[in-house]
Formats: structure tokens, sequence, C-alpha cells
């Protein structure tokens, strides 16, 4: 694979596993079943649908999840026409809010079953009333929230997962090591380290945004 | 941070994944897990382990399927993001109280009590040494934050529920051990127990039913602290 030619994620096929870890058997297969016949992957549609609008893309997530969260409405719920409009209501957010999808933010079916989480908590708090000083975005923060206060602290274990990050870096193709390098171990800004490495400051987001996902689906599959 | 000694349950933690738990038991256990790194590892295990399943469950058990036709042009007929919306993912329209003032020094609290504190919180005495401050949360639960100041005890007591308590600074004991911060305490039916503290303490404390005390004078506050259970969880229209 071209390492240069890293801008259509769609096309580079990103191995993201079902979830972090822990994988069974059952969801690799199903995975690697995916890639040999070719079907895009939950990722590429999401994405997809995130940076062009793609509508058959969406049909095709439509029919993957639309009787997951009927199912998962139906066991927070018990009401038929709950579940039902959770399935509205979750895949309208989908929608709605693909752009704001990108790998950083891990396996697609991780990134769904959350917000349909969050989004039957807050229907049913809303269903009973209930004050609406906090809601599902409060208690379920999202991952790369910037003032997450837990997010520095803790250095011990970063250690150990530093490690273990060492190993993987040298995995990735030479110029995302060159854009991690710049940002996690140089901890230069994007602009600075687009500079530094001579490229267009979208370039580097896009092979950051690549080279992390790639880290986690390494390391995840290590686990 | 001192790390917590006391932690909830893998099946609280897995309730609390699934979004299974009412809103006031989900803030208390989103307070501890920011809070206790080991909660958070072992929780995003528990849904990683729900994902899982859930992607399995309309294998096994294939549902009627409700007819979902029609949802799909509307849907997407819908204006999606954009990306400036994600440059500002929240307004920051109401600043956050985030730090509470003890005597000496002041804590800062896990970024959902601060929100759920937003509205300011009014703070009452109760018996022996005890000041309570009410938050409006959910009308299941009942809500609140605790201060126990140094050399204080409350009553016996014994809950017709359970009770859940975050201790976010200082420290107390009863029978059963001594708790410091971070630590995330659950206590039902079966236990009866008397919490002092030397130092002082501060908790959030969620109560799914109302306390009774179990001990002399104590037990005048009985049909008092019904009321309050009634008045805190009675619906808002």
């Amino acid at each position: 694979m071209d390492p240069f030619n890293i801008l259509s994620p769609q096309r580079e096929r990103p191995r993201v596993v079902a979830v972090a870890e822990k994988t069974p058997l059952e969801t690799e297969l199903e995975t690697a079943e995916r890639k040999l016949s070719e079907e895009p992957t939950d990722e590429e549609l999401l994405l997809a649908v995130g940076e062009s609008q793609d509508r058959q893309a969406f049909n095709t997530l439509f029919q993957r999840f639309s009787k997951k969260i009927f199912a998962m409405g139906m066991k927070l719920t018990r009401n038929e026409q709950l579940a039902h409009d959770l399935v509205q209501e979750a895949l309208m957010t989908v929608w709605t809010k693909a752009p704001l999808y990108d790998l950083d933010r891990g396996a697609a079916q991780s990134w769904i079953f959350t917000l349909t989480r969050n989004r039957c908590f807050d229907m049913l708090r809303k269903k009973k009333r209930q004050p609406q000083t906090i809601s599902s975005d409060d208690i379920w923060p999202q991952e790369g929230d910037a003032d997450m206060s837990f997010v520095h602290e803790e250095q011990g274990s970063q250690a150990v997962e530093i490690a273990q990050i060492e190993r993987f870096y040298t995995e990735l193709p030479v110029a995302q090591q060159a854009v991690i390098e710049q940002i996690y171990i140089y901890d230069r800004t994007h602009e600075e380290a687009a500079a530094e490495l001579e490229i267009p400051l979208g370039t580097l987001k896009s092979r950051l945004r690549l080279g992390v996902a790639k880290l986690r689906v390494l390391i995840g599959v290590e686990q | 941070m001192t790390s917590a000694k006391y932690h909830p349950s893998d099946e609280v933690l897995s309730d609390f994944a699934q979004g299974k738990l009412s809103t006031g038991m989900s803030v208390a256990l989103s307070a501890h897990i920011e809070l206790c790194q080991s909660c958070r590892q072992r929780s995003s295990e528990l849904e990683s382990r729900e994902i899982v399943s859930w992607l399995q469950a309309d294998r096994a058990q294939p549902l009627a399927s409700p007819d979902f036709s029609g949802m799909l042009d509307l849907i997407t007929s819908q204006p999606q993001l954009t990306i400036e919306t994600k440059k500002t993912p929240h307004s920051e329209e109401e600043p956050l109280v985030s730090e509470l003032h003890m005597l000496d020094h002041s804590i800062t609290l896990p970024r959902v009590l601060a929100k759920a504190a937003s509205r300011g919180l009014v703070w009452h005495k109760l018996a022996g040494g005890i000041n309570q401050a009410q938050v409006q949360i959910d009308n299941e639960t009942q809500c609140e934050f605790l201060y126990m100041t140094p050399g204080s005890q409350v009553p016996v007591h014994r809950h017709q529920g359970s009770e859940v308590t975050l201790v976010l600074d200082g420290g107390f004991e009863d029978e059963f051990g001594h708790y410091g911060p971070s630590d995330f305490l659950v206590r039902d039916k079966r236990d009866q127990h008397q919490p002092s503290t030397e130092e002082g303490c501060l908790c959030f404390a969620v109560l799914d039913s109302p306390l009774t005390f179990t001990s002399g004078l104590a037990r005048l506050f009985n049909p008092i602290n019904n009321y309050r259970f009634r008045r805190a969880t009675s619906q808002r229209f």
C-alpha cells in the first residue's frame, strides 16, 4: 500500500475491530467474512455518510442496525412504541452526527451503541418528566472532551502503556510514524508539526487520525 | 489522588454501561468512575462485553420485525451537523460550579456532580452535626450532598431500599470499615449502621427509598424523613 495515499480512508479499509478488546471469535469471523466478500465495514459506511451524505451507505447501516436498536429499546423500555421511536431517534442521530465521527472515536459499532443507549436514556427521562439538570452526555462524557479532568492523571500505568505502544508504533507506515512522533513525543501543535514535516495541515491531520486508529487496532488485537 | 478501596460491583457497572440504572444512581457511578482509574477500565471492558452481546442479540432471537420503512426518507432529508458545530461541541453559556469551598480548603467536584450542583446548593442542618443539600436529579431517587462536621455521628439507621454513598472529601467510619475519598459504598436494607467521622466528611449520596432511624430520639425524624423523600420524588409539572 502506498503510505502517502492515506487521504481516502474508504480505500484504505482500516481494520477496526468491533470493540477494543476481548473480541470473541464470532465477531472476528464476521469481520473477516465481510472483508473477503468485499462488503464495506461499518466504519467505511459511517465515514461515507459523514463525508458525502451517502444515502446508499446510510441505507446499509440502517439495515444492519435497525433491528438491533429495536431490541435494545425493547430491553430497556419494555414498550414497543418507545422502542420504535428509539429506532427513529437513534438512526436520526447517526445521520446527523455522522460528520463528527472519525476513526479516533473507535469502532462504528461502539459509537452507535453508546449513541443509542444515550438517546434511550434521555427519552425515558423525558417520558418520566424528570428535571433536565443532567443528561446522558453528562453521565457518559465523550472520549476526547478536552477538559476531562482524568486525562492527565495517573502516570504509573501510562508508562506501561507507552512501552506497549512503542512496540506497535514501528509497525506503522513511516509517514504516520513521523506525524505521531511530532505530536505525541515532541508535543508540537498540529501547525508546528505540519511546518516541520513540510506537509499541508490537512494531510498531517489525516495521517495522525489514521495512525492513531491503526495503533488502537494493533493494541486491541494484541490483547 | 488517593485511590479508592471500595468499588461498585461488576453487576452494577454493567447495568450502568447498559443505561439500566436510575439517573441518580448513574450520576453516582459516573462520578466514581471519573475519580477511579480501575473502575474506569473495568467499566469500559464491561461495556465492550455488552456491545458484543448486543451485536449478537438479533441473531440469537429474531424479533418480529416491525416496519421501519418510511423512516429512511425522513431521516436522510434532515440536515447533518457541520464541522463548525463540531468545533464548539457544547455551548458554555452557564459556567459550572466545580469547586466546593470547605472551611480551610476547597475541593474540585467530578464534572457530573458539578453539573448537578450548578443551580446552587442550599444546605440544611440535620441532627448530629450533619448538613444536607438536596439536588433534583430524577423522581425515583433522593440525591444529596452530605457534609458531616468533624466529630459528628449519624443516628443509627436502617435503609428501606439501597443507599449509595460516594466519599468526596475527608472520611467516615462505621461498623464495617473506614471510608476515604473516592470510595463507593452500597448499603441495603439488611445493613443497619451508624456512621461517624473524626475528620469531617463530604459525600454524595443517593437513596432509592427513605431511611429509617432505629434508635432513640432520632425516631422523631422518621415522619419528617418520609415527608422529605416524598417531596423530593414527587413529580413537578
